[in-house]
Formats: structure tokens, sequence, C-alpha cells
């Protein structure tokens, strides 16, 4: 398995928020999503994973509810809020602007 | 932003269970398993790898509840309780600690509601800051006063100020209707009170036409008149009213906090109706006080330069003595009013800060003790992931629960205390008796206490307790002790202060009990007479009054001696000359100067006899006088001296009044000269003085006389009867009776006082430093219980522990003192003006407290240092 790389702080906020954006989904699947789409470079460290969302949906950008999942058991589903929504252009933008930044200083100098 | 904020609110109303986090968990667990399961491996293994990938569960539920919204609160309320259940279980260290922080927020929050009166709060006037006191001072008059002959001058051609106003003073007057009353009438210029920035708060002020002679006779009445006779009926405006048997027009009410600017009391304004065009002719004219409002942007010192060319104007007209002596006056309206209080105040609030800072160092040092004795339970929480935040947040809290107790209490004490000022307070400590606790002084209690909790909060709960302290003896626990001797040290220190002021002021007020009056105050009752204006306008039914009470007062039971005189001694009113008004017949006139103050009175044959005033040389008035045509004066001692050095005074003859003989300047005759007598007041200095011969003939009488019967019988019978013999001869006529060894008492009221309360802030400052002392040496004696043992064991005795002790406690002791004496010799010079007959660096005062505080403060090392020497090494070696 490979080392997990170290999120940036804040970076775990806007790819919860990104990877909501198709559907909602349960804990697991996000961390799965980001897993798979960071081709497993990503582990999520899932004892922030939780944190992390909770602390979305108190912030109101994501909402919870117990539905069934696709195996018939009981899940919390996250889905993105309005306030999400807007929150997450927002933290794309900046992200943009910041890795264009680094990319800039790396070819440089 | 607000969608944030509505969802946290949310989350922070309904909450959320823990319960669901967990299930969250689970379900996460069981898929990962599933999907390792999936992947080939058994189903053990699965849910291991599971496990191990997601990390620590318990962790990541505490993390979950940290992200809640309330979670601050929680962990508030958490604390806080577990605060208030170690406080339970140890209510002998909280209480003292409630009681020390309610002794120290009690008194500075009572002594600040007294102090706040009279330096902080903003007076009853319109934009009061800009209000200033103009004037003139001389030796004779300290406190700025005006005359007529200059105002209107200084009134037409000021320039720094937007008005200038001024009021002639306040009188009692009758108010002559069915349910006659004594009251005090201010008459005041027309423009006083828009000066001022008052207004009416129903009715009218005066018009222009209404100040001026035989102008329409109106008034404004004062809140409380309102109130108590017209029970705050509207309708009392246009109504007429007997004033000293005027009808007069009631056109308004004053506000309710209205109050002169000298703080006269004021029942009435009426209008001072000068003749303004004969007073600028007359010379000095009226005496007047002077008030006016700045002009924006001028400072008070630009207001008296720009008034100096007016002061000019003002000393050509001043006789030439007193030109060198005038000088010009502007000064705040505060400062005015404060005048002598204010370093008391001072000195209150200096006081009470000293007490405040002993009761915080005491705390700080209670807890710093409890918080070396919980080192390990601090570890221990630390080892077991307490963060240092939350560690600090801790003891915070702890602190804030204390001092909020503390705090309540204190207020409590406060409202007590205040309670008690009022009511030791002497008349004439000016806003005492309207001190109050109200919001703005709860707020400062609030805040003090809150400073309190954070300063003895922070030092203990600064440093996180290493895990070192699991093991016992630490490095920590000494610097602790450094910071408590360091405490204990200014303890001390500050007490010093604190009982070397209150020493000062108690020894001070015994040589003003003590001081030799130069009369016999013992068994003499006086009775103060003020005739009304309308039932005797003349001087002539004014004598008529009282020889007729004279007659029915003098043979009276058990009066041994009768006098009547127009004031007495040794302080408060009396009439007052300067030295270069008195004129020796056959001499040059005076040089230059005013030669300071001389007081005078009248007085009646007996007045000597009756006080036991040695008559030094002559003999006195005799009864044959009274009837005479000339006139007779005798001189104190000390004016006879100044006279006539050298010389004999009896049979010279004096001029009174002015300095060159004039036609009608009468001539008097010295008969006598008569020991000194205290006259300036208990703590003031003495005034030579004069007494005139009250003849039986009018021009010698007024309205206001003081009887003054030496007797044999108790007061209350003596008051009884000469209340009765008043009232035989006009019911009317108040009375005010009391022995003369009353009147002197209550001059010394305010001193009393003044010691009274530094006194009290004293002990409590000795009794706090003294609790912290021994609790600094006990706790070192239960610290060391095991190197106690040791000692003893390996021989030492009896004395070589105690002298341990002591030494320890010496080592506080001594610095303290000595750094209390520095400080006490330094700040003592405050004090020089309360004080009578005492240098502010008595070195005998200063060697007694030095001796008392060495004293008691060995005495509380004592316990624990005879528990030191009664260790028992094999019970000490065995504990832990």
């Amino acid at each position: 398995m490979p080392q997990s790389t170290d999120l940036l702080q804040g970076t775990l906020d806007l790819l919860i928020l990104r990877t909501l954006v198709p559907e909602p989904m349960h804990g697991w699947g996000i961390a799965q999503r980001i897993q798979q789409a960071s081709q497993e470079v990503f582990q999520i460290g899932q004892g922030s994973l939780y944190p992390a969302l909770h602390r979305l949906e108190y912030k109101g950008w994501i909402q919870a509810d117990w539905k069934a999942s696709e195996n018939n058991r009981k899940a919390k589903y996250y889905a993105l809020t309005r306030t999400g929504k807007k929150q997450l252009e927002a933290e794309i933008e900046s992200w943009d602007r910041l890795a264009g930044a680094v990319a800039l200083v790396l070819e440089q100098a | 932003m607000l969608n944030e904020f509505l969802a946290r609110l949310r989350f922070f109303i309904s909450g959320k269970s823990y319960g669901e986090v967990d299930e969250e968990v689970r379900f996460h667990l069981d898929q990962q398993t599933e999907a390792n399961i999936q992947a080939g491996m058994s189903r053990e293994e699965a849910r291991r790898q599971a496990a191990i990938a997601f990390g620590g569960v318990e962790r990541a539920r505490e993390q979950c509840r940290e992200e809640r919204p309330g979670y601050w609160l929680e962990t508030f309320v958490q604390d806080a309780r577990y605060a208030v259940r170690g406080f339970l279980r140890n209510p002998v260290f909280s209480l003292t600690v409630v009681l020390t922080l309610m002794l120290g927020i009690g008194s500075t929050t009572a002594v600040f509601s007294v102090v706040d009166r009279i330096l902080f709060r903003s007076l009853p006037y319109g934009d009061s800051n800009r209000l200033v006191s103009v004037g003139l001072v001389a030796p004779i008059e300290p406190q700025e006063f005006m005359l007529g002959g200059s105002y209107y001058e200084w009134q037409d051609n000021q320039k720094p100020f937007v008005a200038l106003t001024s009021e002639i003073g306040t009188e009692p007057c009758d108010l002559t209707e069915n349910d006659p009353a004594r009251l005090d009438c201010a008459r005041v210029e027309g423009n006083f009170l828009p000066t001022l920035g008052v207004s009416p708060v129903i009715g009218r002020n005066f018009t222009a036409n209404e100040d001026r002679p035989n102008g329409p006779p109106v008034a404004l009445i004062s809140y409380s008149l309102w109130f108590s006779r017209y029970h705050l009926d509207p309708g009392v405006v246009g109504k007429l009213i007997r004033i000293d048997g005027h009808a007069t027009e009631i056109i308004g009410v004053l506000p309710k906090d209205f109050e002169m600017p000298r703080l006269q009391a004021a029942d009435v304004l009426l209008p001072q109706a000068l003749d303004v065009a004969a007073e600028r002719r007359a010379d000095p004219g009226h005496p007047m006080w002077a008030f006016a409002r700045l002009k924006p942007g001028v400072s008070i010192e630009q207001a008296k330069a720009e008034l100096g060319p007016l002061f000019e104007y003002s000393l050509r007209l001043a006789p030439a003595p007193f030109r060198k002596e005038v000088h010009l006056q502007v000064r705040s309206l505060r400062d005015r009013q404060v005048h002598d209080v204010r370093l008391a105040a001072w000195v209150l609030l200096g006081l009470v800060m000293a007490v405040l800072l002993i009761a915080c160092a005491n705390v700080t040092s209670l807890l710093l003790a409890r918080g070396a004795s919980r080192e390990k339970e601090l570890a221990v929480r630390s080892a077991l992931g307490a963060s240092r935040m939350r560690l600090v947040r801790q003891a915070l809290t702890e602190s804030f629960t204390l001092s909020a107790a503390g705090g309540v209490a204190g207020c409590l004490f406060a409202v007590l205390l205040l309670r008690l000022f009022i009511a030791m307070a002497p008349d004439g400590m000016p806003f005492l008796s309207k001190a109050r606790i109200d919001p703005r002084i709860l707020a400062f209690a609030f805040a003090t206490s809150l400073i309190c909790a954070v300063f003895f909060g922070l030092l203990p709960g600064m440093r996180k307790a290493g895990a070192e302290a699991l093991t016992g003896r630490t490095q920590t626990t000494m610097r602790h002790a450094v910071l408590r001797r360091g405490l204990v040290i200014a303890q001390i220190a500050v007490s010093m202060v604190l009982l070397a002021g209150g020493a000062l002021l108690a020894h001070s007020f015994w040589n003003l009990e003590k001081q030799s009056l130069g009369m016999n105050a013992e068994n003499i009752v006086t009775a103060a007479i003020s005739l009304g204006q309308t039932s005797y306008p003349t001087p002539e039914s004014q004598m008529a009054f009282f020889q007729r009470l004279e007659r029915n007062l003098r043979y009276g039971p058990g009066v041994a001696a009768f006098a009547i005189s127009d004031s007495l001694p040794p302080g408060g009113y009396h009439r007052d000359t300067i030295y270069a008004a008195l004129h020796v017949e056959g001499r040059p006139a005076q040089a230059s100067g005013t030669g300071g103050p001389v007081a005078w009175r009248w007085a009646t044959p007996e007045y000597f006899r009756a006080l036991q005033i040695p008559i030094v040389e002559g003999q006195g008035f005799t009864d044959e006088e009274l009837t005479s045509n000339d006139r007779f004066v005798v001189l104190s001692k000390l004016l006879a001296d100044r006279l006539f050095p050298g010389q004999n005074p009896l049979g010279q003859h004096l001029h009174l009044a002015g300095g060159a003989p004039a036609a009608n300047d009468s001539t008097y005759t010295v008969v006598g000269v008569a020991a000194n007598v205290k006259n300036g007041g208990l703590g003031g200095g003495e005034e030579p003085e004069y007494y005139r011969l009250r003849r039986q003939r009018a021009e010698d009488w007024d309205r206001s006389s003081v009887l003054i019967l030496k007797t044999t019988l108790p007061l209350g019978a003596t008051e009884a009867w000469i209340r009765s013999q008043v009232a035989s001869l006009d019911p009317t006529v108040p009375v005010d009776i009391k022995t003369l060894s009353e009147r002197v008492g209550k001059m010394a009221d305010r001193p009393r006082f003044e010691m009274l309360l530094v006194g009290f802030f004293a002990f409590t400052g000795l009794v706090l430093a003294v609790i912290g002392l021994y609790g600094v040496i006990s706790f070192f004696v239960v610290q060391r219980t095991q190197e106690i043992g040791i000692r003893m064991a390996v021989g030492a005795s009896r004395a070589d522990i105690l002298r341990l002790v002591l030494a320890n406690a010496l080592r506080l002791i001594v610095p303290g003192v000595l750094l209390g004496l520095v400080l006490a010799l330094a700040l003592s010079r405050v004090l020089s003006s309360l004080l009578f007959n005492v240098a502010p660096h008595d070195p005998v005062t200063f060697a007694g407290v030095t001796g008392l505080l060495i004293l008691v403060a060995l005495l509380a090392t004592l316990i624990p240092a005879s528990s030191a020497i009664r260790v028992n090494p094999t019970v000490a070696l065995r504990c832990d």
C-alpha cells in the first residue's frame, strides 16, 4: 500500500465537497472515491474524514440524511447544499490560483 | 454567512446524539471489511485491516465531538462543575479565598462608589466640563469670590467665556404661610441657570426684568420642596407663596438633581436683583461668587491669561493693603467643589487599591499552594491527553468561579460597608450621602474581580506540568515557591504602608483630641438662636428679645454663669477682619499688606468666666460697662503681644475699622488681655483675636446670637428648660441646643472618620498579609516534613528546627518590612496636609508600626513552627 500523502490543511474539505458534486454519498464511499480518483495517492486517514464531514455539516455546506445503502443497510448520506456549492466554487478558484503560483515558482526558480 | 450561522445555531440547540457517529463508523468498517473480503482476505484479516486503515475509533469520535458548535460551552460547564466539586471538597480553602476576595472587592467597590462622586462623575449641569469658577482669592478667603464693584466690568469686557454669571449666597428665609417653615433662599443672577446649562423641569427661568431692584417678586423652587409641599402638583407654577412676608410668584421648579455650584442647600432661588449701576460705582461692592462657561477651545490657562487686564482693573479698586495678597483664580467647578476632599479621596482610593492588591496576592498565593499540591493530578491529566490550552482553561475556569463567588460576596459587602460609611461620616463630607451602588459601580466591581481572576488564574495556570511531576519532587515546585515568597514580601510591604498611614492618622487624631483648647468646654450648654427677618426687623427688637431671654435664663436652676456671644470657639464660623484694619491711636497707619486675618466676636462680661478663659491682664469686661456710651475691647494674648510689644495694652485706644481714623470711626478702649483660645478649628492655626463688649445698645445686636450657660444640671433638663423659656417668648423661633463638648467633638468628626477608614483598611490589609504569611510558612513546613524528619534523625535538636523555620520566615519578613518602610516613607508625605502636629516621617510612629508588623508576622509563623518541631522522625520518614 502506498504511503499516504499528507493532505494540505483545508484541502480535505475541498476534496470532499468536489466528490459530492455528482450525487450524495456516505463516508466510506467518499473515502473510496477520493482514493480512486487520486489513483491511490490520497489514502484518507479515515480518522480525519469523519471530523471533517461533521465540521462541514455544522458549517451548513453539506447536509446529512439517513438512507438505505446499495446493500440495504442504513447509512448516512451526505449531500452538497447551496452554500456548499458556492463555497466549492470559491475554494476551487483559490486552489487554482495557489497551484498556478506554485507551478510558476517551480518553473522559474 | 447567515446560513452558516443559522446552521450552527440549529445544531447548537437541537444537538446530535453521539450514537450517530458510532453507527456511521460501524457502517464504514463493515463496508471496508466487505471490500477487503472481496479482495480475497479472510473475514478475520479483512476486519483487522479495516480497523487498521481507519485508525483510532475513539479518537475520531472525540474529534467529531470537538467539531460541535457547543463544544467550548460543554467543556466550560464541565470545567466549572469540576472546579466547584474541587472547592466543595476543600471548604476551608475555598472559604478563605472567597472571603479574601470579598474583603478586597467589597472595600474597593464601596470606596469607589464614594470617590466616584467626588472625582469622576459629571456634575448635574449641561456640558459641565466647560464650567469654571472665577474670582479673587485673598488670605482672608482662600476660596475665590467676586465683588460687585468689579464684577459687572468683568462681565462686560471678558473674552474667554460664553457667559459669566453670579450668585450672592444663601440665607435663611421664612415661608410665612399656614404651616410656616424655615428655608434656605439662594439669590442668583438672571442668567444663572442658562449659564450652568440647567432648565427648570416645569415653568421658566427668571427674565431680565425680574432681576432688577424692585422687580416683580418671583421664585424658582427646588424639586424636594415641590415634592414635600406641593406633592409634585404641576399647577404650582403661578401660585403665590409668602417668603419673609412678601407674596412671591412661583415661576418654575428646579430639576431633581440640581445643586448650587458651591453645594449650599437651597430650597428657593430668588433673583439677586442688585442695582447694577450702584454696584459699578460701589467700592468694594456686594460680595458674590462668579461662575462661567468657557468658549469652545479655550483652556482654563488661556482664560486666566485673558482675564489679566480685568484683574488689574479690580486690583486698582482694592484697598492698598490687599493689593499684594490678592490673586486671580480660575478653576474648574469640580476643583472648586472638591477643594479639600480631593486629596482624601485619592488617598482612600490608593488605600483600597493596596488592600485589593494584598487580597489578590493572597489568593494567588493560596492557588499556587494548591497548584503545587495538585502537580501530580495535572501531570496525570496531561499524560492522558489534556492539551496545554485545556489545562490553562481549566485553571482560568477555577479562578473565574472563585472570583465570581468573591465578586458577588464583595458586592453585598460593599453595600453594607457603604451604609456604614454613610452612617459614620460627619456632615460636610460632600457627596457622601449620595453615594450609591449603581450599575456603573457594579460594572467596576465585576471588572475588578475579572482582573483578579485573570491575575491569579493565569499565573499558576501558565505552566504545563511536565511528566517529571509524576515522580513527586520537582523543580517547578521550587519555582512556585519563589513566586509565592515574592508575593508574601510584597504583601508585607504593602501592609506596612497601610499600617504606617493608619498609625500616622491615629497619632494625629490623638494629638487633636488631647490638645489644649485654651478653655474649658465641660458643663457648657450652648443655644444658637437666629431670629426671623419679618418678626424682628430692627436691631432694637432683636436686642429686646435677647435681653428678655437673658433675664429669664440668667438665674434659672443650676446656671452658674451666663454669656451671650455670636460665635463659639474653637472653630467654625466667627467674624473676621484683617490686622491692618486695627489702628492704635497715636500711631502712624500700617505700612503695607493685610497682616493676615484677625478673628473677633461679641461677648458679654461673663463670657470669660463661663468658658474659664483666664484674663491675664486687666479685669476684662464689667457690668458697669454694659450701659456705657464708650466701647470696650479685650485682646487675646497673641494680638496684644503683636499690637503692643513690650508695652502695657491696658487703657490703649484702638480703631477697629479701616486704616486712618475717620470722623465716624469709634474708639475702643482695651480693658483686658485674655489667654489664647483655639479659634481656627481643631487642626487649624491660631489667629489673633479680640472680643467686643456687647452692650445694652441696639447697635451691638443683630439677628443671631449664641447663649452660653455654665450649668450644674444634666443637658437633658437644661435643654428642655431653655426650649420652654424661648417658646414662652416666641414659639416660632428655632433653637439649636448642644453642649460645647458636643460641638467640639463634632469638629473632630472628619479626622476621626479619616482615621477610622484608614485604620479599617490597614487592619484588613494586615490580617490578609498575615494569612498569606501563615499560608506560605505552613506550606513550607508540610513540604519539608520529610526533610525535617531526616534532620531530626541525624541529630538536629528542636531548637535547630525552630531556627530553620524562623529563618525562613524572617527571609520574608525582613525584606518585606524594609521595602514597606521605604515605600511608606516615600508615600507618607501625601498625608502631611491631613496630619496635625505629627511629621509625616514621625520616627516614633514608624518604629511602633515596624515593631508591630514584625511581632504579628512572627506570631503567624509560630503555629506552623510549633508543628514543625513536633514532627516525629519515624513517621515523617515513612510517609511517601
